[in-house]
């Protein structure tokens, strides 16, 4: 199936989320504002504003059971919003107790806590209590250096694993006892009280960790660090690393146990394959640039951005003297994303594979795509350099 | 209006502040022992390089080359030993030495690069870094570049 492309907005998309059919997601077009998408044929309308936050919301999740929405923001709060009968949403505040701003936000799997990654070098995982009927937060903070960029839960509902900006990648418990039974022993660890430090795994190059995600089973952990390369840990001994010869990419997800889909700053999914014995590598991208209808439309245009708007006027210019004013195509990207993509989340699951991902990204696009369909990158990573 | 508030240092006032060195591991080395191995490797470089084995001498130099603050004076050796490998390679030899390269040493080799342009004259020309920093960039793409960016290992 080929790439949906649906653009939303004029303005980079901070984050998006689905709900569990689909037919609605959640944005926040960069303002301190959550729009709520419903979904019409191949159009998607504005229904609802979700509208509290002071400032810039950072992420959002939408919890697919239970139905309810967690924004987090850069004026340090977090809101969980519930739907009431009469189609609309109310806010809950939560009290997350940093002075920083939040920056990620996601729920548990089990939907019964979430953790919300922030500036002030901790993590807040919250968890409601019903006595005082509000949502209550408990701070991870060791031993976390710097800002936290991303979070993401195990599937046994208790571990958490953090990217943070002091490069690092670190495996969490966040065992909170209200709401936990006391979780079986995992490969990451089997006393597991809360803030205990399961695992801490530098970037290779320094880079600070953009990104973080559990494979399906829980037993592997990959990262994305903005030294252009991606990690994956095997808690047990291997630690697989590949660094690329394109821009660092910002966000991941598994597809699959030996599939990661990864995208940032070069404006296309790259997928990733590989296991503990056979290690990673790169296998292709799901945007396929070289499709017939875009680059015959642009002849002598390489892949990539460097030759393209701006670039090639000047050179143009430069080398043959020519100075006509470059077409207006000419500024568009060969990609389907115009922009850095800045989060790929799991679409649509068949089997326990992860069939189709969807992106968005500062073009204000969001786009839904076909994990099998990857097309190879021979010569293109190398063609993203400088042809 | 007065802009003198934007220089206080705030870290200063910062009880829990995050220092460069806590951001990577630093070279278990003494300083004099990695003084020693640099100057061992700039002979064993001119040997490799009498025999002209270029991929060769740039892979010695290249491994565990010095990093972090404390090692000025074994860095300015390796800085020029690179400079020796760079200025006597034929133009058209380049990209063969650099596809011999592990990533690893493409990594570094472009820290170098970088570095010697920061700091131009004496030996070595900018066109020689420049024609270097073309055929690597080909090789090993733009995250090459970015990884030196970020690395706070400077070389």
């Amino acid at each position: 199936m080929a790439p949906e492309l649906f653009s939303l907005g004029q303005t980079a998309i901070s984050a998006h989320a689905f709900n569990a059919n689909r037919t609605q997601v959640a944005v926040s077009l960069n303002s301190n504002e959550a729009q709520i998408f419903s979904r019409r044929g191949y159009e998607w309308i504005p229904t609802e504003t979700l509208s509290e936050h002071d400032k810039v919301i950072t992420s959002i999740d939408w919890a697919p059971s239970s139905n309810r929405i967690v924004t987090a923001s850069q004026d340090r709060n977090a809101y969980v919003w519930q739907p009431s009968p009469d189609g609309s949403w109310k806010p809950t505040l939560v009290l997350l107790r940093i002075n920083r701003a939040a920056t990620h936000v996601r729920w548990s799997p089990n939907e019964d806590k979430f953790a919300v990654a922030s500036g002030a070098r901790a993590i807040a995982v919250c968890h409601f209590d019903p006595e005082n009927n509000w949502w209550v937060s408990k701070l991870l903070k060791k031993p976390i250096r710097s800002t936290v960029l991303s979070v993401d839960w195990h599937p046994n509902n208790v571990l958490l694993a953090a990217g943070s900006a002091d490069s690092k990648a670190r495996v969490f418990s966040a065992y909170i006892k209200e709401v936990d039974a006391r979780p079986p022993p995992t490969i990451w660890g089997s006393k597991l009280p809360f803030n205990t430090t399961c695992g801490e795994y530098p970037s290779p190059a320094g880079g600070w960790v953009h990104s973080v995600a559990f494979s399906p089973s829980g037993d592997v952990l990959a990262f994305a660090s903005h030294d252009s390369s991606i990690t994956v840990v095997y808690p047990a001994g291997a630690i697989h690393n590949v660094k690329m010869t394109s821009l660092p990419v910002v966000t991941l997800t598994w597809t699959a146990e030996d599939c990661i889909v990864a995208a940032g700053h070069d404006c296309q999914p790259f997928v990733f394959s590989g296991s503990a014995e056979t290690g990673w590598q790169g296998v292709g991208t799901l945007d396929d640039t070289s499709a017939v209808h875009r680059s015959a439309t642009r002849p002598g245009v390489g892949p990539g951005r460097l030759k393209s708007g701006a670039f090639a006027t000047f050179q143009a210019a430069d080398s043959r003297g020519q100075s006509s004013t470059a077409d207006a195509s000419d500024t568009k990207l060969l990609t389907m994303h115009q922009n850095t993509i800045t989060s790929v989340r799991p679409y649509e699951s068949a089997g326990g594979f992860v069939t189709r991902v969807s992106t968005s990204g500062a073009d204000g696009n969001l786009v839904i795509w076909d994990v099998n369909e990857v097309s190879a990158l021979t010569g293109k990573i190398g063609g993203l350099s400088m042809r | 209006m007065d802009g003198a508030f934007r220089k206080i240092d705030i870290d200063a006032y910062d009880e829990d502040v995050l220092h460069e060195e806590e951001l990577y591991d630093a070279d278990p080395r003494g300083q004099a022992q990695v003084l020693d191995e640099a100057k061992q490797r700039q002979v064993a470089v001119r040997s490799a390089l009498s025999k002209s084995d270029i991929a060769g001498a740039l892979s010695i130099v290249l491994e565990n080359a010095p990093y972090g603050p404390t090692f000025d004076d074994a860095k300015v050796v390796t800085l020029q030993t690179v400079f020796t490998i760079l200025s006597s390679t034929k133009s058209t030899e380049i990209p063969n030495v650099l596809k011999a390269l592990t990533q690893e040493e493409q990594d570094t080799l472009m820290k170098y690069l970088y570095k010697g342009m920061a700091a131009l004259g004496g030996d070595v020309s900018g066109s020689v870094l420049l024609d270097w920093h073309e055929k690597l960039t080909e090789v090993a793409g733009l995250g090459c570049i970015v990884r030196t960016m970020t690395d706070r290992r400077t070389v």
